[in-house]
């Protein structure tokens, strides 16, 4: 069986557009033998987050919504790679993006455990995928792609993503810089 | 009261309605605070508020209104819920727009439910882009762990609520004392732990689920 690479697209299709972004990691991917399974998160309905943590404590590692952000939750533990492709909002995720990531927190257990001495959540599963974090800036903005960065290996520590890279750029960076980016990203993750 | 009393504007960036939100709590203290000092205000809910066309304009024209506003919200996966997110990205679009007499001042109050405030850092620097997007004037930001305190340093809690309060009506940055007073965990991180992991083992318990805690329910199929 091959390796599955899930790309949580967080494009839009009234704002900052994600499809080149995309075009250039899948065949990437293919190339390295991985199967690229994409998830168009703006045509999904998922509904968003309400805190009730019932996920946890109420119907264990499912969340109580019943609707296409328990498939999201699974098809990310399903995966030996997770890749977040979005525009990048004032440093962070595109809405869409952010919607199915709040909908997997089933995916972690509630308890508490000190990683590098902070507090975070425990496992519940033996494996996740590896992570990748992709950004679309909507103009050159270091500070927010610094911040992006930051949120993607943040999100690796709570999501025990066992190996992380990110990369960011303008959508008026060249073809050149934009592809580039996107193989160093991928490689160095994949590659491990 | 100062010469400077104006108008608030709380935004409650939690999916909990106003009265039951831990985040909305703090902020409606710093409403209480400046009401005290002769400031009017009010509270829109985003998670409400984004979901119709009446209520995203309803949104905009309280923002409009507002000499100062708060986001006060829970941190979720290390940033903001994705309703909040597309609220302030309405918001920032309709503040590059408008054309304003005065400038509108902007701050923020996190709560997450890890023990360490600094672990909202990455969110609040996520809000001051957006007040610059939104050209919006930033004061500062209250950060508070451990779930916004739950009863543990609330003392220091409320002494940065006020030292908020007074920067907001007397138009100065908040004090870096805050740090002093809410940027350390309120207890220790083991006990927070050992804490909190029996907490929840108690709720799964009280909902009859307490042997299925660690299901997995997505386990890959091996092969």
């Amino acid at each position: 069986m091959g390796k599955t690479a899930r790309i949580l697209d967080g494009g839009r299709n009234d704002g900052i557009s994600t499809v080149r972004t995309r075009e250039i990691a899948e065949p990437i991917l293919r190339e390295h033998g991985w199967d690229v399974d994409v998830l168009r998160l703006a045509e999904i309905d998922i509904a968003p987050c309400i805190g009730c943590f019932g996920c946890w404590i109420k119907t264990p590692g499912e969340c109580v919504i019943d609707d296409a952000g328990r498939d999201v939750a699974r098809r990310i533990v399903q995966s030996d790679l997770v890749v977040y492709m979005t525009p990048v909002l004032f440093g962070g995720y595109a809405p869409d993006l952010k919607k199915a990531l709040d909908r997997s927190i089933p995916i972690i257990l509630p308890f508490f455990r000190r990683v590098k001495g902070e507090v975070h959540h425990v496992k519940r599963y033996t494996r996740y995928p590896r992570l990748v974090g992709i950004g679309v800036l909507p103009d050159r903005n270091d500070e927010e792609g610094e911040i992006f960065e930051t949120l993607v290996r943040r999100n690796a520590i709570n999501m025990h993503a066992p190996a992380v890279e990110s990369t960011v750029f303008s959508a008026t960076d060249s073809d050149e810089t934009i592809v580039r980016r996107i193989e160093w990203a991928l490689s160095e993750v994949i590659g491990r | 009261m100062s010469e400077s009393s104006g108008h608030f504007l709380l935004l409650a960036g939690s999916p909990k309605p106003i009265e039951k939100s831990g985040s909305a709590a703090r902020g409606n203290a710093v409403i209480e605070g400046l009401e005290e000092r002769g400031w009017t205000s009010e509270a829109v809910h985003l998670h409400t508020a984004i979901r119709s066309k009446t209520g995203t304009d309803e949104m905009v024209n309280a923002v409009d209104r507002a000499d100062v506003i708060a986001l006060a919200a829970p941190l979720y996966v290390d940033s903001l819920p994705a309703p909040t997110l597309r609220a302030l990205e309405r918001i920032a679009a309709h503040c590059r727009e408008r054309e304003h007499e005065h400038s509108t001042r902007f701050v923020s109050i996190l709560v997450c439910g890890f023990v360490e405030p600094s672990q909202n850092g990455t969110c609040q620097r996520l809000l001051e882009q957006f007040a610059a997007r939104a050209r919006l004037e930033w004061v500062g930001s209250i950060s508070l762990g451990g779930g916004g305190g739950n009863g543990f340093g609330a003392r220091r809690i409320r002494e940065a609520l006020k030292l908020l309060v007074e920067a907001i009506d007397e138009e100065i940055l908040l004090s870096p004392y805050v740090d002093d007073l809410i940027g350390k965990p309120t207890l220790p991180k083991w006990l927070y732990v050992f804490g909190g992991n029996a907490m929840w083992k108690k709720a799964a318990k009280a909902n009859g689920v307490a042997d299925r805690l660690r299901a997995k329910p997505y386990q890959r199929p091996k092969g």
